[in-house]
């Protein structure tokens, strides 16, 4: 989802949640953001100052970023147009995210040769002004440095992830709650939003039921509730930017011994993730820890369905999907303040699909979930 | 804002990657690399939502455009897909950039410039230019000016991006 746009509706929105045609359940809900602590000057400035340490270690004169997450994560602002160039010496400078004056911004700031770390979002055009007008910098990823710090949280930004979770699960409860016979996916959908708004922020999940529950990001067909079905629900919202990413897969009704079967495999692979994530070992264990459990009972194997099609899981924090993921292949060491999502699908095309996913973070001890897994396919919340 | 239409059919599609690969000739590209999009959305009524997992199309001067997408989403996205049929996957732990390069590479672009569409995130174009190591004869380009002269729209579309598992 794009949760910008859904921030943009907020504040009509808990106007709107007090309408009485809401379902009961979200019309009980009452705004979460009290005490919601933002991300301090301070930390900020930490922040750049590790940003300088790891250009020096990887060889950049000045990273250049534009308008998106990594911006808002060094500055606290989300300025369109506007480009912030951190050069290794010097002060950060703000330039419109023209190439000829951000060109003039970097030889200002006595960057004319070397290497220029371009934030990974950022678009060929820009890459494609810049090597004409700065002929001799040479672009490569800024990702070292930018992942390099977002990466690993701090208290604050764990603190803020914990607020964004606690939300959802609330956002989430209330609106499988409105559950009836015949709804539309759309539906369910909509009293999810709408719930994020009672509690006082923006965000969305899309919602599946029946055999789309197969398909990991749903289908545009129409679908209508009915006893027996799957339904599943996934997304979340953010806090202070910090995004939230939970999944629950629950029945309609009266689950069949299938579905419970499945259900319950899936959340054994689920916890098999969880033990996995140890500070000090391989992200792809962690991957390869949810798979073994899945194929060991008959599925895949590796990434073939019926089985689980896709990586366990992914980093988050201000992007819901940031580094590093819990993928085959990651050699890179799990470490305290890392945050991920755990959420091995597994996937069944013509019946149907079950995923849970909790967020973790990482500490010395170990990995925490943000949130009470889900006991059992009948009771989504713990 | 333009409204999406599925009225569009797929010979209007086909007329206007025609009309692309006669700009790319007079441009002098051998390949234009775009990711989803409104200029994806305009030459083949694919609509994808950006996320990190790399969905691209990739155009030579003749025969039909090539797709690389996350081997997860090959159901979803075969359904969208009307022109085309090499659509070449990535599994999660592999490089769609070695599915681009490889692209270029079978179907005989080892030198000469390839177009790069001005919105193609950096890191997709690194991935690439990485990739293609092997073939240091390619030059990246902008290929904005063959796709406004093939007529592109490239005005973004109404509606949401997803990022969802």
């Amino acid at each position: 989802m794009n949760r910008r746009m859904f921030l943009a509706s907020a504040i009509a929105g808990v106007a709107a949640a007090q309408q009485s045609d809401l379902p009961e359940p979200i019309r009980k809900l009452k705004p979460m953001l009290d005490g919601v602590q933002p991300i301090t000057a301070a930390e900020r400035a930490a922040r750049v100052e590790k940003a300088r340490r790891l250009m020096r270690e990887h060889r950049m004169s000045a990273i250049y970023l534009e308008s998106g997450t990594s911006m808002y994560y060094f500055t606290g602002k989300r300025e369109p147009g506007q480009a912030w160039i951190l050069p290794l010496k010097g002060e950060p400078v703000w330039t419109p995210a023209d190439p000829a004056k951000a060109a003039q911004a970097l030889r200002d700031s006595s960057v004319a040769t070397g290497t220029l770390g371009l934030e990974e979002q950022v678009r060929f055009a820009a890459f494609d002004g810049l090597r004409k007008e700065a002929p001799a910098l040479e672009a490569v990823s800024a990702t070292p440095v930018t992942a390099g710090c977002r990466m690993i949280k701090s208290p604050a930004e764990i603190a803020l992830l914990q607020r964004a979770n606690d939300i959802t699960i609330e956002a989430y409860k209330a609106a499988l709650a409105t559950l009836r016979e015949g709804m539309s996916q759309r539906d369910l959908s909509a009293n999810i939003s709408a719930a994020f708004r009672a509690l006082g922020t923006g965000g969305g999940a899309m919602a599946i039921f029946g055999k789309y529950t197969a398909f990991p990001h749903g289908s545009i067909q129409p679908q209508q509730l009915r006893e027996g079905d799957m339904v599943l629900i996934d997304d979340g919202c953010s806090v202070e930017g910090y995004q939230s990413d939970i999944t629950r897969t629950t029945v309609f009704g009266k689950p069949t011994k299938r579905q419970r079967e499945i259900w319950d495999l899936e959340r054994r692979a689920q916890d098999a993730a969880l033990a996995a994530a140890k500070p000090g070992a391989a992200c792809e264990g962690v991957d390869a820890a949810a798979r073994k459990v899945i194929t060991d009972a008959g599925f895949g194997p590796g990434y073939k369905t019926p089985g689980l099609p896709h990586r366990t899981g992914h980093g988050i924090g201000l992007d819901g999907h940031e580094w590093t993921n819990f993928v085959k292949g990651n050699k890179t060491k799990i470490e305290p303040g890392m945050c991920f999502s755990d959420e091995p699908t597994i996937v069944i095309y013509g019946e149907f699909g079950v995923r849970l996913e909790d967020c973790l973070y990482i500490t010395e001890n170990g990995p925490r979930m943000f949130t009470k897994q889900s006991p059992a396919i009948d009771q989504p919340f713990g | 804002m333009p409204q999406q239409t599925t009225e569009v059919s797929t010979e209007t599609y086909r007329v206007r990657i025609a009309k692309l690969q006669e700009a790319m000739k007079e441009f002098g590209l051998r390949a234009v690399v775009l990711e989803s999009g409104p200029a994806m959305m305009y030459l083949t009524g694919v609509r994808w939502g950006r996320s990190e997992r790399t969905f691209a199309v990739v155009f030579t001067q003749t025969g039909d455009p090539a797709w690389v997408l996350p081997g997860f989403e090959e159901m979803r996205a075969r359904e969208l897909i009307k022109v085309g049929d090499d659509i070449r996957v990535w599994q999660e732990d592999e490089s769609p950039y070695q599915r681009i390069a490889g692209i270029l590479k079978d179907r005989g672009v080892a030198l000469g410039r390839v177009g790069m569409e001005d919105s193609v995130r950096f890191f997709v174009f690194d991935g690439v230019r990485q990739a293609s190591r092997q073939t240091p004869k390619l030059e990246y380009v902008s290929a904005q000016p063959a796709l406004k002269s093939a007529g592109v729209d490239l005005t973004p579309p109404a509606g949401r991006g997803g990022r969802k598992q």
